[in-house]
């Protein structure tokens, strides 16, 4: 029953943040307010509900395979895109590199050092 | 017998079950293949499912109706992403100003290079849409193309091909940048590889594998929440 319970919050939440973003017409997903909505929640509560927790438990090791009839549509959209492939995949590729590179160059640039780091400690004071 | 073919085709059952044993197949599949990084177990699943259509003459269109009975669970599945970015709450609470430094531009950069490489390319305006939430994980980037347009399944591919290309160039760059924190490898991995670069962090331990769902989950939030309306802004 915890399932169901768990569920049912996070339908509920969905359809408020379905309802959220239609009153309001901001452009978010429904999904995507609900999460909102559901973390604003839990903060606010500082607890975390254990029905909640079950169901999330269950449903997120789910989604690799909720998007998989998605990903199906590639192999029928080769055609579609033909002609376009060859900037699609450049942009994939020199795209990922660069983002990785400025990622790991931002986070050595801001990120404290790691306390455990031993050779790092005797250099700082 | 035609008749046969056109109930089964008719009914979400066949869609559902089809799924669900492609995807198991492919896990399978996946792990006898000894776990490879460069090929996810939902590609091999989704080859799979592509053949099975193939050869059952299943129209793709009549596929996606049918299926809708089982991805309606994508939304609730989304919704519940929020708890473990509720339960990552003292790592983002502990380094809030590095990441206030770094997330936004790493994730804003993450879809700017790609857009505009494609752009320069002479792409036109749905493969940009579908390019832009390429690091974002697949439930908030299917929020995304809702909300900017593109085409889903060539958004799915390219975060598909990104997720294992950062694995591919992280390991690469922490070699040549002489990096080992495992906490910045983590958040790259997170940042830009989504789901994918999440399995390859926890392979280099729980403290990296932490940082990358909390990189993740804060990239898909905030490209959720800016990308459309930067979309609109420029009238694309």
């Amino acid at each position: 029953m915890k399932l169901l319970r768990g569920f049912l919050w996070l339908l509920g939440f969905q359809l408020l943040g379905h309802a959220v973003v239609e009153l309001l017409s901001l452009p978010v997903s429904h999904a995507m307010a609900g999460l909102l909505l559901l973390l604003g929640w839990l903060l606010a509560k500082r607890r975390l509900n254990e029905s909640v927790a079950t169901a999330s438990q269950a449903l997120i090791p789910l989604l690799a395979m909720l998007i998989m009839p998605g990903v199906v549509g590639v192999f029928f959209v080769i055609d579609e895109f033909a002609g376009h492939w060859t900037a699609i995949m450049v942009a994939l590729g020199v795209g990922t590199f660069l983002s990785v590179l400025t990622t790991l160059w931002l986070m050595r640039r801001f990120m404290p050092r790691e306390a455990a780091n031993a050779d790092e400690r005797e250099r700082q004071p | 017998m035609s008749e046969l073919h056109a109930s089964l085709i008719d009914t979400p059952i066949l869609a559902v079950a089809l799924t669900l044993a492609a995807y198991l197949g492919g896990i399978h599949l996946f792990e006898r293949m000894g776990r490879p990084s460069w090929c996810p177990a939902v590609l091999i699943g989704a080859v799979l499912t592509a053949a099975s259509l193939w050869l059952l003459r299943y129209d793709y269109a009549d596929y996606q109706r049918n299926v809708t009975w089982l991805t309606l669970l994508l939304g609730p599945a989304t919704v519940a992403l929020a708890v473990p970015l509720y339960q990552q709450r003292q790592h983002i609470f502990a380094l809030w100003k590095p990441i206030l430094c770094c997330l936004p531009l790493a994730a804003a950069l993450a879809a700017l290079y790609a857009v505009l490489i494609a752009w320069l390319l002479g792409a036109p305006p749905d493969v940009l849409a579908s390019l832009a939430p390429k690091s974002v994980t697949a439930p908030l980037a299917m929020g995304i193309i809702e909300q900017i347009g593109g085409s889903l399944s060539l958004m799915l591919g390219g975060l598909l091909i990104t997720g294992v290309l950062t694995t591919i160039f992280v390991s690469l760059l922490a070699r040549l940048l002489k990096i080992d924190d495992k906490r910045l490898l983590g958040f790259a991995l997170g940042v830009n590889g989504h789901a994918i670069g999440i399995v390859r962090a926890f392979e280099l331990g729980p403290t990296a594998g932490a940082f990358a769902s909390l990189g993740m989950s804060l990239t898909g939030i905030f490209t959720a929440l800016f990308l459309p309306l930067v979309w609109r802004l420029f009238g694309l």
